[in-house]
């Protein structure tokens, strides 16, 4: 029994210190505003606060903190990209998620597990082995395995795919961890707010107001806020926002879609990813398969559930994993991804005096959480780019000067 | 599942369809800028709305124009993409 | 069965087969029909399952086909649902996710340490030190989960059928029965659905007793079962409400997809529970849990009973049970009312205590007694049965996924349809209508406007039937300071767990759910979200519209892989040829959806198998299948202008009875297809694409085609063609026995296309060398291609040709410098990239990708480039994406390699950082174990560089542009 449990024997529930304040008013004016109270957001919050000594932030959420996609995703961390850029970036996503229960004195969950993204063609081996190279090459543990491996490691998985398409290899990534989605993004939350940052739910943007060029405000439906500087961190209500500021992005919305079986005794503790099958599957401490596919087909602003969705998912996992058949699938959902061109994120300044952005997340937004709200602070504190996510600029498109990470798999969870 | 009713080719799946992005003017070659070119490669207006799309529909091998809110999902036109063409009646903004 | 009643007038038994099944090592008996639980209960087995968080024991709750406390395990299935699922003859059962077994569960270890573990209690311990938190995920990972799997268990699949029908009407209790005959009764094709096996629902158990309803029963059942318009699915639940009216419908024997054009709603309502101390005792149950146990099983619930009621329903429940021989201890209402009900409880002379508020339920391996407070005053009564009747919550599923929503009505203290989508109807109970006769006709209502609805006919404006009065108590939960009060029977919470979230800030339903996970468990909230709801509000103060309620997203139930994934359909295409591939020992690879020959097996190994084959295309004669290839035939008054725009070469000077190399970009420049484009006549070209593209190429031409609005028509030749790809130096000499073409350099020059006869088969002749030989590419219609191939390789035996695959053709290509498009390309390599700035035309007027193009040609930072390794040694060898590195920095990586047989060298192909290009520069390439080679960047072609193999002498002069 670990000592922290123990003052609950005898403490009420009441007693435990509020992770989110009561409601509050809202001020006239801040001197920075996110847009969005997911997990971006509020480790941007965090970060403004703790190192920069920006607090008179407020985080404005159309819903409940964490309900976007930060809530919706499959809680997949890695770092195994393609491109320089990516691979140094979401390494430092990596590194902070490792230390985040301690620094929040909170459990995110974060359990290494281990990754393979199974390869059933030599076009995807060739691709797993340059991620592989890349990775290694900036000392991210990655490697090429063949068959044998995996059946060692994941011995009830069916290689030979019922016949078609067998695997051929895969992409071991070590790092690879799932973590307690919500944790995240409440964790940060918590420690904006000790620091004075202002979350407000239920607040939702109207309008971006700009005078000569410059940001000067918000409208919500609480009212007017004075700032010169907004961040949205929105994800799939990414065009919603830049409407208002009539910024173009290359950024289109698909649906993407998850679902998970009813709790079995856990029996998986690697996750599989299978671009070829378009499946990637982990199982959760709650013994629940937490499995998803590729984005849907056409642009939609919605998070309905479809059932050729589940009904591919379920076709595809059953190649791997035969035995699944007979679990049940409990529950499906969608979340709203922002989708680019080159599949890399776009961050930071834009041609808009004090408006930034942290959008173009796609299918990866949640591995992204600590590194981009710290990076995002700091380009927001500095108001200049932080190195990190230079290369993710909104400016390369007109540059024609893309992040190559669409070289990387279909399916990139 | 979702079902489209066309005029020309009755009540289908939309599963038979294809979907091929938004129905844009590609801005006149001639007189083109370096920024507009990139505008129309790379940049979208993709707010939820109601717009005008490309979807190809496999078994007849044909293209329509769906008239479809993207917020609601609901496709309230079905056009032959040739006679919207030729009618030159493209309404991006 | 010692608690088995005498025949009842509705069960569902047949009481001619006796079922022997096992149960945790011990043998019990049944009858066809039972369900697990039922059967369980009959023979007085109390404790059916083990609770997921305490272990403690739990009994039947709500036995509506969402108990998830009476989890199973077969050694073929986990998490058998035990009040849906029926006895069957050696059925071997055991309790899921318990320690030892369900008598003597270890697990129940937790309940004793279970006040250190408050809610969300996992994220305030484990994760320091870090070096411990494995070890306690372990631990928490050994906890949690149900139900086993086996992975030895094979591949079940489910067949799936379809359905169409105009109205579908969800649940056949007396409202959907009426609402299915109604729309019957208009003409219009029902199907009506319900998740029992029987139709009838709360009319059979809820009214069993009720002499008045007799006639009803029958009228709506013979009207049913005789209508020829309706169809009955029973034993089938409504999986998912998806988009314009489908619903997935799930039966043991698999899914149905069933199409509608309006759908009604009838539901009904979940019953919910009482939370107060120890409300998870083996015996309390909800009141509709032993009025079904009663008339569809004909098992006593308990043998003394006590109802604990917010409603009149609980009355009835109370009159049933003690029509069935239980004693019936008293009825405890929490408050008081009036109604028929009442009058004959109190006639009966069952004792009523009014304005009770409950304290306690004693008993220790199931319920012993029942502590209450009745004005004022605390009283114990023994029981073994507690049946709770404290109120109702919509089933609302269908409605929330069709895009409805719910609002909550404070006179019946229930949440109501409030909005209902276009053809989506609700009645009944779900509706807010509890008089049996105001269901009936709030049924024909809807089943009238959803008939009408489907006829596209004006609907009718509908009478409101809802009750005058609450069914349901507005807040049914004693708080008790010793706990053990529970909301969340899946998850184990207690009502302190909730408060606790709330107290932490955890005040949205949404956060609340997430924190705590109530409703997060297999029966989804069907049980829990509703008193969920009720704490949340009152803790904050707020209305229960204000607090919200959370969305019921697919499944309805938890429904098995095999049936959503149906039976496996993965199409394969085979080219004509294939029958020969495989008699010749091919090994065949995917290739997209086709199945290509990798390489010929001759005994050897693989890559013995492939050098003979490249030695007999480089000595002699060898013959691949490319029927695989994209066919398109594009022809019209425009065509030469859009195989101009298309491509990034120069198409319209081509002159009739040529070949053309064909490179496509997209609209940013970036290289997607390439392949061979020949010209007809003036108005006819015929192009192939790569093999996985064709179908996205083709769209894509025929989207180009309708924008440009040109006057040209393109056709999708690949599947009725074949073509195949005659190889080698003798190549010539092979063709020559089977046609009468002139096949002289002077009489078909490289690069020309002939239209002949081979063996008297029309084929199409383009003198081509991908693989840097003497080379004629043979297209013909698919059914020829067969007879073509062989005779082919029969005239070329004496020059002992030999098919040969795609690696052998990857490595002559490789000698050749020719590029594969994905291989040596990738999702953002523009041809200048690839060194193949000749293949863009940019002087035309326009093209595909030209602007994009144009500003690409000036900012070119990397190139492909050929090499060859300066070592031979095998283990010296780099792999395809292996690294070049240069001064430490990535600066490309190999994108093709392969030993040379013909040059005796590993040679290949590389995108490196342009500073590298220069010929003669060397390259340091990392090996994936770190060690580094070099190799020296090399003119391509490597292989006969001049092209003099492939082209001898004179050549037809084409102007590449």
């Amino acid at each position: 029994m670990p000592l922290r449990l123990l003052k609950y024997a005898w403490q009420k529930p009441e007693e435990e210190p509020r992770f989110f304040p009561d409601e509050k008013p809202l001020k006239k004016a801040y001197d920075v505003v996110i847009i969005g109270g997911g997990g971006h957001g509020m480790a941007c919050a965090y970060y403004l606060a703790k190192e920069h000594g920006i607090t008179n932030v407020a985080v404005l959420e159309q819903g409940y903190i964490g309900g976007g996609n930060t809530g919706r995703n499959t809680t997949i961390v890695r770092s195994n990209y393609l491109t320089a850029e990516g691979v140094k970036f979401y390494d430092q996503s990596v590194k902070l998620f490792e230390d985040l229960s301690d620094e929040f004195d909170l459990n995110i969950f974060y359990s290494n597990r281990g990754h393979f993204t199974l390869a059933h063609t030599d076009s995807a081996m060739r691709t797993m082995r340059w991620r592989a190279e890349v990775n290694k090459h900036y000392g991210i543990d990655s490697e090429v395995v063949d068959v044998e491996t995996i059946q060692k490691d994941i011995p009830y998985m069916d290689v030979q795919c019922n016949g078609q398409h067998p695997v051929m290899g895969a992409l071991y990534h070590a790092p690879g961890s799932v973590a307690r989605h919500d944790a995240v993004a409440w964790g940060y939350a918590r420690g904006a707010q000790m620091r004075g940052v202002e979350i407000h739910q239920k607040t939702q943007v109207t309008e971006i107001k700009t005078k000569d060029g410059k940001v000067v405000g918000v409208q919500t439906n609480r009212g007017f806020i004075e700032t010169s500087k907004v961040i949205s961190m929105v994800a799939g209500s990414t065009p919603r926002i830049t409407k208002m500021v009539d910024m173009q992005t290359p950024i289109e919305v698909f649906p993407l879609q998850a679902c998970v079986t009813e709790p079995v005794k856990p029996f998986m503790n690697t996750i599989v990813v299978s671009g070829s099958l378009h499946v990637y599957v982990s199982q959760s401490s709650r013994g629940e398969l937490v499995m998803g596919a590729s984005v849907d087909p056409a642009e939609l602003h919605s998070t309905r559930s479809t059932l050729d969705f589940v009904e591919g998912l379920t076709d595809q996992m059953m190649d791997l994993f035969p035995f699944t058949s007979r679990v049940k699938i409990m529950r499906q959902w969608a979340g709203m991804s922002d989708i680019t061109p080159d599949f890399a994120p776009i961050m930071g300044k834009t041609d808009l005096e004090g408006f930034y952005l942290d959008a173009g997340w796609g299918t990866w937004g949640f591995k992204a959480t600590p590194v981009s709200g710290k990076t995002m602070a700091y380009t927001v504190a500095n108001d200049r780019n932080h190195d990190l996510i230079k290369p993710f600029n909104l400016s390369r498109f007109e540059e024609f000067a893309l992040v190559g990470e669409k070289g990387a798999a279909s399916v990139g969870h | 599942m979702k079902f489209v009713s066309c005029p020309h080719i009755g009540n289908r799946a939309l599963s038979e369809f294809t979907y091929g992005g938004a129905l844009r003017n590609e801005p006149d070659f001639e007189t083109v800028s370096d920024k507009q070119w990139a505008d129309y490669v790379f940049h979208r207006h993709s707010e939820p709305k109601t717009q005008q799309e490309w979807w190809y529909h496999r078994p007849t091998g044909m293209w329509f124009i769906f008239t479809r809110n993207t917020l609601t999902d609901v496709i309230s036109q079905v056009e032959l993409a040739t006679e919207v063409c030729t009618k030159g009646a493209l309404n991006e903004a | 069965m010692k608690l088995r009643l005498p025949p009842q007038p509705y069960e569902w038994l047949d009481r001619k087969q006796i079922i022997e099944f096992e149960f945790e090592g011990e043998v019990y008996e049944g009858f066809k029909g039972d369900v697990i639980s039922g059967a369980l209960w009959a023979n007085g087995v109390k404790t059916l399952g083990r609770s997921f968080k305490y272990h403690r024991r739990r009994g039947l709750l709500s036995f509506a086909n969402h108990d998830i406390n009476a989890l199973f395990q077969s050694k073929d299935y986990p998490n058998i649902r035990g009040d849906v699922t029926q006895i069957e003859d050696y059925m071997n059962v055991r309790a899921v996710n318990t320690f030892g077994s369900l008598k003597h569960d270890k697990g129940t270890l937790v309940e004793w340490i279970g006040k250190f573990l408050p809610v969300g209690f996992y994220y305030k311990a484990f994760y320091s030190p870090k070096f411990l938190f494995p070890k306690w995920e372990s631990l928490i990972r050994t906890m949690a989960g149900l139900g086993k799997v086996d992975t030895a268990w094979g591949e079940e699949r489910k067949p799936k059928r379809y359905l169409h029908c105009d109205v579908a009407v969800i649940g056949a209790g007396p409202s959907g029965m009426a609402a299915a005959l109604k729309a019957a009764e208009q003409g219009v094709d029902v199907c009506l659905i319900d998740e029992n096996a029987f139709i009838g629902g709360s009319l059979d158990y809820q009214y069993a007793n009720e002499p008045e309803q007799v006639s009803n029963r029958k009228r709506l059942k013979q009207g049913i079962a005789s209508h020829p318009n309706i169809q009955v699915v029973s034993s089938a639940y409504v999986a998912g409400y998806y988009g314009d009216h489908w619903l997935a419908i799930n039966t043991p024997q698999g899914l149905i997809k069933l199409s509608a054009q309006s759908v009604v709603v009838a539901t009904g309502v979940f019953e919910q529970p009482a939370v107060f101390r120890n409300n998870d005792l083996p015996g309390v149950m909800n009141a509709s849990a032993a009025q079904r146990l009663i008339s569809r099983y004909a098992v006593k619930p308990c043998n003394t009973a006590v109802v604990l009621t917010a409603n009149a329903e609980g009355y009835r429940a109370a009159l049933d049970m003690q029509q069935s021989g239980i004693e019936v201890k008293a009825i405890l209402d929490t408050g008081e009312r009036l109604c028929r009900w009442v009058q004959e409880a109190e006639s009966s002379g069952i004792i009523i205590y009014k304005n009770v508020e409950m304290v306690e339920a004693i008993g220790k391996q199931a319920l012993e007694g029942i502590v209450f407070k009745a004005n004022g005053e605390q009283k114990t009564l023994e029981c073994d049965g507690l049946l709770m009747s404290v109120g109702w919550a919509p089933a609302g599923a269908p409605i929330y996924q069709a895009g409805g929503r719910f609002s909550y009505d404070s006179t019946l203290e229930q949440l109501l349809p409030s909005l209902l989508p276009d053809g989506v109807f609700a009645c009944g109970r779900l509706n807010g209508v509890f008089d049996i006769e105001h269901r009936i006709q709030d049924g024909e209502q809807a089943g009238l406007n959803a008939a009408l609805y489907a006829k596209r006919e004006p609907l009718v404006d509908c009478l409101d039937f809802r009750a005058a009065q609450a069914h349901s108590h507005p807040f049914p939960i004693w708080e008790h300071e010793k706990g053990k009060n529970f909301v969340d029977f899946d998850e184990d919470l207690q009502l302190k767990d909730l408060k606790g979230a709330i107290a932490q800030g955890f005040d949205n339903i949404e956060l609340m759910k997430r924190f705590s996970t109530i409703g997060m468990g297999p029966s989804q909230g069907k049980h829990s979200n509703m008193n969920g709801i009720r704490i949340l509000a009152k803790a904050r103060g707020q209305s229960i519209d204000a607090t919200g309620s959370t969305t019921a997203r697919p499944m309805f139930h938890p429904t098995p892989v095999s049936h959503l994934a149906g039976m496996r359909f993965r199409p394969e295409r085979l080219t004509p040829i294939h029958t020969f591939h495989q008699q010749a020992q091919a090994k065949f690879m995917e290739a997209g959806a086709w199945l290509r020959p990798e390489y010929y097996r001759t005994g050897l190994p693989r890559k013995m198998c492939i050098e003979a084959e490249v030695k007999a295309v480089r000595n002699s004669a060898g013959l691949i299948d490319v029927s695989t290839l994209g066919k398109l035939e594009v022809f019209g008054q425009d065509a030469a202008e859009l195989m101009d725009r298309l491509y990034t070469m120069r198409m319209s000077n081509m002159k009739i009875g040529a070949s053309r190399y064909a490179l496509m970009v997209d609209d940013a420049g970036v290289v997607i297809d390439d392949g061979v484009a020949i010209r007809y006549s003036e108005e006819h070209f015929y192009v192939s694409t790569t093999t996985t593209s064709s179908d996205s190429a083709y769209r894509m031409i025929q989207k180009k085609l309708i924008e440009w609005k040109l006057s040209a028509t393109v056709l999708n030749r690949t599947g009725q063609l074949a073509a195949m790809n005659l190889a080698g130096p003798n190549s010539r000499k092979v063709l020559a026995k089977l046609t009468d073409l002139d096949l002289s350099n002077e009489g078909f020059p490289y690069l020309a296309m002939r239209q002949a006869k081979l063996s008297g088969y029309p084929v199409t002749l383009i003198r081509v060398g991908f693989v840097g030989e003497l080379g004629y590419e043979i297209h013909t219609d698919a059914s020829n291609g067969l007879a073509i191939w062989k005779t082919i390789m029969k005239a070329g035996e004496e020059f002992s040709i030999r098919p040969f695959g795609v690696e052998a053709q990857r490595l002559l290509r490789l000698e050749k410098g020719h590029i594969i498009v994905g291989q040596d390309t990738d999702g953002l390599t523009n041809p200048f990239e690839a060194d193949m700035g000749w293949a863009v035309h940019l002087q035309k007027p326009y093209f595909l990708g030209k602007p994009s193009l144009s500003k690409l040609k000036v900012m070119q930072s990397r190139t492909l480039v050929g090499f060859e390794l300066l070592s031979n040694q095998a283990e010296h060898v780099p792999l395809e994406s292996n690294l070049v590195i240069e001064d430490g920095e990535m600066a490309g990586r190999i994108t093709s390699i392969g030993f040379s047989p013909a040059l005796d060298k590993h040679i290949g192909l590389a995108m490196v950082d342009v500073a590298l290009k220069a010929i003669g520069s060397t390259l340091h390439m990392r090996l994936s174990n770190g060690r580094m080679v070099q190799a020296k960047v090399v003119e391509t072609p490597f292989y006969d560089p001049q092209g003099l193999l492939q082209k001898p002498q004179e050549t037809l002069q084409e102007e590449v542009a």
